[in-house]
């Protein structure tokens, strides 16, 4: 598939900003399974001064910076993509659980950098009660991708899709207890779970496509930037992504940006401005398909 | 592994001492006894007068205490030390090495040199500064120091490396000050390496790191970690010592990545920043946001090679403890030789093999967190069972948290106590900065003396190196840089001095007035009952204390009836004992004073640190049945001391500060304070109900005018007694010569605010002129009014204008100089799921 992506956000200041620096990670990575065809950033009014460089994972990240006052920022990211994820192993196949836990605690030359997906990041600790709600997809023995198959599906299942019912200072544990929230809610609940068993798990912003073909449902998180659950399986078949928002395994109708521990390290758009006092914020995405192509 | 018996500093095996100690005990021996417990006393006397506090929180978690150093050094042969300084130098080369490729390709990792748990898992790694491409400019590491103990078979071994940010050197410096003014005897006994030529290196160091074409004359600054931090007062040591601008995140803005710090003359460019903060909260936009201390794109302005940052923000991981037990396997590899300096014996859990030794006998051993090496460390051997038990379950549920280092007995040194020496165990830490080619160690050190049984401050040593008698004579370079232009006001001041230094000469101003107030009170309060006329006088001194705040507005409506003597005295009592509006006045300025610190000469620095002190002791309450009797007297006490801890302090600033910069606005301070209070009181001195009628009753209004001003003598002698509305009022409100006028304050704001704007036509210059001219005005129209009395009495409401012009004009000063920028604050970004992110 091949999609044009558009990511906008405008910021309406209640008074003058004097000086902002920005921080976006919009432009989409190129990928095994991902071509950027073209991408492009846009601000307005314009930066006084542009970066543009790789952060620590590999992701785009570009910095702005405005020295001259302004009421109103906007940012809009735009790329043209193609998309074809291959499909994973066959679950069975793939290695039991602890193998995987093992290989990734022994770190060296095959698991080093999914080793560090394994530890506490800022927002998302390693909660016990996580650990204990994974357990049950996660038997002794089971084929690590049959696990986190049923896990992305119980999630799916067992929490609510609720807009506006937590925010993002809303605790890993606390959506736990509660059992709704967002995308990001449920890839840092489903990332927590997996690193209490050891497993290596990363957090992956993108988009999914607004409209799906007739006759089939709607995705959640459409609309907006979405997130999703980067599994590792082990040295052999390396990563897959998940997105237990939808229950859908990545292939298609996903688009990655990049990835990192937890949200913080990919957020879309940051900043600090100087002045400015309240402000609105406006978002807005598109993921429109352009043509089919045959998926690899 | 057996604790052996400590080695003794300075008595060898067979009883004798050690040769290198034998000049210091023979001046010893020359001192006689009990000499040196007094000057145990004279030393921890000098470090509470000069306000040195403590950099190592005590260990019970009491709050932050003096200094003390034990009037006995600790002596290390020059051979000794040399071999010290090689191996540290060897080994921050090798840590250097490390961060090198942890922050760049990460090698080390990648081919399982180092776990990923000690540095992905490390709080201290920063990935945004990480070069994956593996191109940087110059070294992380500047300065390194290392905590060594010496082990029963004579050898030293580091059980901490410190390359964060070490703290010690201003203490190392204060210690030696500290013995060579109250152990001058020891001194005199032998040659010492000195420790300033350490410091001209490391300056030298410094200014050689700057970006850009060498020659210039680089910007260096030191970013503090804020006047409330116990390092505080290291920091603003060092800043002297290195001639570096001593600044707060606050100062420093970034614009078209380049580093720059807010001053009155603009924007200065920093070119090195020598960082003392927390590399983990130094850029809101990347790292942690907190806004109270980053400076939001100093990383990216780092990353564009525009300002160096030493040491770099995230080399404090490189102080895991866990880490110790990868460096003798990571010297061969990156370095080509073997540990020259041998460290503590080190595990790290997470291996199997270290898993397999430490459970064979876990109480042999220290546990430590692996990469956080500011938990103490604990002996399991130690703890209680349950503790024990617990520290154990979590070691085998996280084994890969957890460091286990190498039990070791340090070596004891003698120490002063009450009844002798008596050797105690003793820890060193020794420093060193890469100078550019090679790492340099100073010749001295700290030592902590080890005594976790006795209570109280941590006690340290001066560590003395004996020089050798062909040391080469090492100066600051000193040369090589252009020559600096000539400058003759303080431009540079960064703002937020310049804030303080305004404030600082309000609050003394206000605390002077809220004396006289005070004093001019008790006086009256203590004649007998007052004749209608005394009455008059004192309402308006009442308005006069109410308006300060000294006096609740009920209290003086009664007074102003005769009634209620007995509350007045307690009321103004109140007013200046603890808890009271002056000694919140004297609180303030002692914060101000404070926070000045680095830019106040000695001499001023004592004054006000001793003045405060001594004041703080006399505003102590007066026993409620006393408060008739020996209430007033004490009130006036307080208040003549107060008044001349003001003059002290003037005088001090007058002979001893450069005009211009901090003194200009510590000047502008108390003329802004003075002129608001005198327009105030006057207002009230001739607010008079019922004078229209009989004008004589105008007369107390103003001898309470002149004596407020202190102006009761001038005005006698021009004029005798007889008390008039013209001359009186000409006396305070319009002569230029009267230090305690009106006029006098206005023109010398004026005068001020002209030199800061290098402009005659400055706005704020005109608009003090102004309010000088309208002075003017309000004396001349009564001088030549016919009933001079009756104009007089209709001054008030243009002195109150007065008073709120002069507020007006404060705040105007405060925009124009002081605040420059806004404040900072993170921006909600687009979360998905569309939740917005609360202001950080």
């Amino acid at each position: 598939m091949i999609y044009s992506v558009r990511h906008s956000t405008r910021y309406d200041y209640g008074s003058t900003v004097d000086l902002a620096a920005h921080l976006l990670h919009l432009r989409p990575r190129d990928l095994p399974g991902q071509r950027v065809l073209s991408a492009g950033i846009t601000a307005v009014p314009a930066a006084s001064r542009r970066r543009d460089a790789l952060d620590h994972f590999g992701n785009h990240v570009t910095w702005l910076f405005l020295d001259q006052p302004h009421a109103t920022f906007e940012v809009v990211g735009e790329a043209v993509v193609e998309v074809g994820f291959p499909a994973p192993p066959p679950a069975a196949a793939t290695l039991p659980w602890e193998r995987v836990a093992a290989c990734a605690r022994a770190g060296g030359p095959a698991a080093w950098q999914a080793a560090e997906f394994t530890f506490d990041s800022p927002m998302v600790p390693i909660e016990a009660a996580a650990g204990a709600y994974a357990a049950e997809s996660f038997p002794r023995g089971r084929p690590v991708l049959e696990g986190l198959l049923e896990l992305n599906t119980r999630i799916r299942r067992e929490f609510a899709y609720r807009p506006g019912a937590t925010s993002l200072a809303t605790p890993v544990a606390e959506v736990l207890k509660r059992r709704q929230g967002v995308c990001q809610d449920f890839s840092h609940v489903m990332i927590s779970a997996l690193r209490a068993l050891g497993l290596p798990a990363r957090y992956v912003s993108g988009y999914i496509r607004t409209l799906t073909p007739p006759g089939q449902p709607r995705r959640r998180g459409a609309d907006q930037s979405h997130a999703w659950v980067g599994c590792w399986l082990g040295p052999e078949h390396g990563w897959v992504d998940l997105d237990p928002t939808n229950n859908a395994v990545v292939r298609d109708e996903h688009l990655v940006v990049g990835w990192g521990r937890d949200y913080a390290d990919v957020s879309p758009v940051s900043g600090v401005v100087l002045g400015g006092g309240a402000h609105g914020l406006t978002i807005g995405v598109d993921l429109e398909p352009l043509a089919v192509e045959a998926a690899g | 592994m057996p604790d052996g018996a400590p080695l003794d500093e300075m008595v060898d095996g067979a009883g004798g001492f050690r040769p290198h100690w034998r000049p210091l005990l023979g001046a010893l021996a020359d001192l006689g006894r009990g000499v040196l417990a007094e000057r145990a006393l004279l030393i921890d006397r000098f470090f509470a007068d000069e306000g040195v506090t403590s950099l190592l929180a005590p260990q019970d978690g009491t709050p932050a205490t003096s200094w003390r150093c034990d009037p006995m050094p600790l002596i290390l042969p020059a051979a000794e030390f040399a071999t010290l300084e090689a191996g540290l130098a060897q080994r921050a080369t090798l840590l250097e090495a490390v961060l090198q490729d942890v922050y760049g390709p990460q090698r080390l990792l990648a081919e399982g040199a180092l776990p990923p748990a000690l540095i992905h898992a490390n709080p201290a790694f920063l990935r945004p500064c990480r070069a994956p491409e593996g191109r940087r400019d110059g070294p992380l590491l500047h300065l390194y120091a290392a905590d060594l103990v010496r082990a029963p078979d004579g050898d030293w071994r580091v059980v901490a490396d410190r390359t964060a940010s070490p703290t010690g050197l201003a203490h190392v410096l204060e210690n030696r000050r500290a013995l060579s003014r109250h152990m001058p005897e020891f001194l005199r006994s032998r040659e010492l390496r000195q420790l300033g030529p350490f410091f001209d290196i490391w300056q030298d160091a410094l200014q050689d790191l700057a970006p850009g074409a060498p020659g210039g004359n680089p910007g260096v600054a030191l970013l503090t970690t804020g006047h409330a931090s116990p390092l505080w007062f290291e920091q603003v040591i060092l800043s002297r010592e290195l001639s570096c601008a001593l600044v707060e995140g606050g100062d420093l803005t970034v614009r078209d990545g380049v580093l720059y710090l807010k001053t009155l003359r603009g924007l200065q460019r920093v070119d090195v920043l020598l960082r003392r903060q927390d590399g983990r909260t130094i850029d809101p936009l990347e790292l942690e946001s907190s806004m109270a201390h980053g400076i939001a794109g100093l990383l990216d302005a780092a990353r564009g090679g525009a300002v160096k940052i030493v040491n770099d923000p995230g080399t404090g991981c490189a102080e895991a403890p866990g880490l110790a037990a990868f460096l003798p396997r990571l010297a061969p590899r990156l370095l080509g030789e073997a540990l020259r300096l041998k460290g503590a014996r080190t595990l790290w859990l997470g291996e199997a093999e270290a898993r397999a030794e430490a459970e064979a006998d876990l109480d042999a051993w220290l546990v430590r967190r692996a990469v956080d090496g500011t938990i103490h460390s604990l002996r399991p051997s130690s703890l209680e069972p349950e503790s024990r038990a617990a520290l154990l379950a979590r070691i085998a549920a996280a084994p890969q948290d957890f460091a286990l280092s190498e039990v070791l007995t340090p070596s004891v040194a003698p120490c002063v106590g009450a009844e002798g020496l008596v050797p105690r165990p003793v820890m060193l830490r020794l420093f060193l900065v890469f100078d550019g080619r090679g790492w340099r160690a100073l010749p001295g050190g700290l030592v902590r003396v080890l005594d976790e049984a006795r209570p109280g401050p941590t006690v340290t040593k001066d560590v003395w190196i004996p020089a050798e008698e062909d040391a080469a004579i090492q100066g600051p370079r000193g040369s090589g840089f252009a020559p600096l232009p000539i400058r003759r006001t303080s431009g540079e001041l960064p703002s937020r001095v310049a804030d303080n230094f305004f404030w600082l000469g309000r609050y003394l101003e206000r605390l002077e007035s809220a004396a006289r107030l005070l004093r001019a009170g008790a006086s009256r309060l203590s004649r007998a009952s007052p004749t209608p006329r005394e009455l008059a006088e004192l309402r308006s001194l009442f308005a006069c204390l109410v308006r300060a705040e000294l006096l609740d507005a009920e209290t003086a409506k009664a007074g102003a009836h005769g009634l209620g003597a007995r509350a007045l005295t307690r009321a103004l009592l109140r007013a200046m004992c603890e808890g009271g509006p002056v000694a919140a006045q004297l609180g303030r300025v002692s914060h101000l004073a404070e926070l000045l610190r680095d830019r106040l000469t000695g001499e001023m620095q004592l004054a006000l640190h001793q003045g405060l002190r001594q004041l703080a002791a006399q505003i102590r309450p007066v026993p409620q049945a006393r408060e008739e009797t020996l209430g007033l007297e004490r009130l006036e006490e307080a208040s003549n001391a107060i008044l001349s801890f003001a003059a002290t302090v003037a005088g001090l600033a007058a002979e001893n500060m450069v005009r211009g910069g901090g003194r200009l606005f510590l000047d502008l301070g108390r003329r802004v304070e003075r002129a608001q209070a005198i327009a105030a009181e006057i207002a009230r001195a001739l607010d008079q109900p019922g004078a229209a009628a009989q004008p004589a009753r105008l007369e107390p209004g103003l001898r309470l005018a002149l004596e407020l001003r202190d102006s009761v003598i001038t005005y006698r002698s021009r004029y005798l007694t007889a008390l008039q509305a013209g001359p009186v009022l000409d006396l305070v409100l319009a002569d230029e010569g009267n230090p305690r006028g009106l006029a006098f304050q206005l023109a010398a704001a004026r005068d001020m605010l002209v030199e800061l704007d290098g402009d005659a036509e400055s706005p704020l210059g005109l608009a003090a002129g102004q309010l000088l001219k309208d002075a003017r005005a309000m004396v001349r129209d009564v001088a030549t009014a016919a009933a001079q009395a009756e104009v007089a009495l209709g001054l008030p409401p243009r002195l109150r204008a007065m008073e709120g012009a002069v507020a007006a004009l404060s705040n105007r000063i405060a925009r124009r100089y002081f605040t420059l920028l806004p404040a900072a604050h993170s921006l909600g970004p687009a979360a998905p799921g569309g939740r917005l992110r609360g202001a950080a």
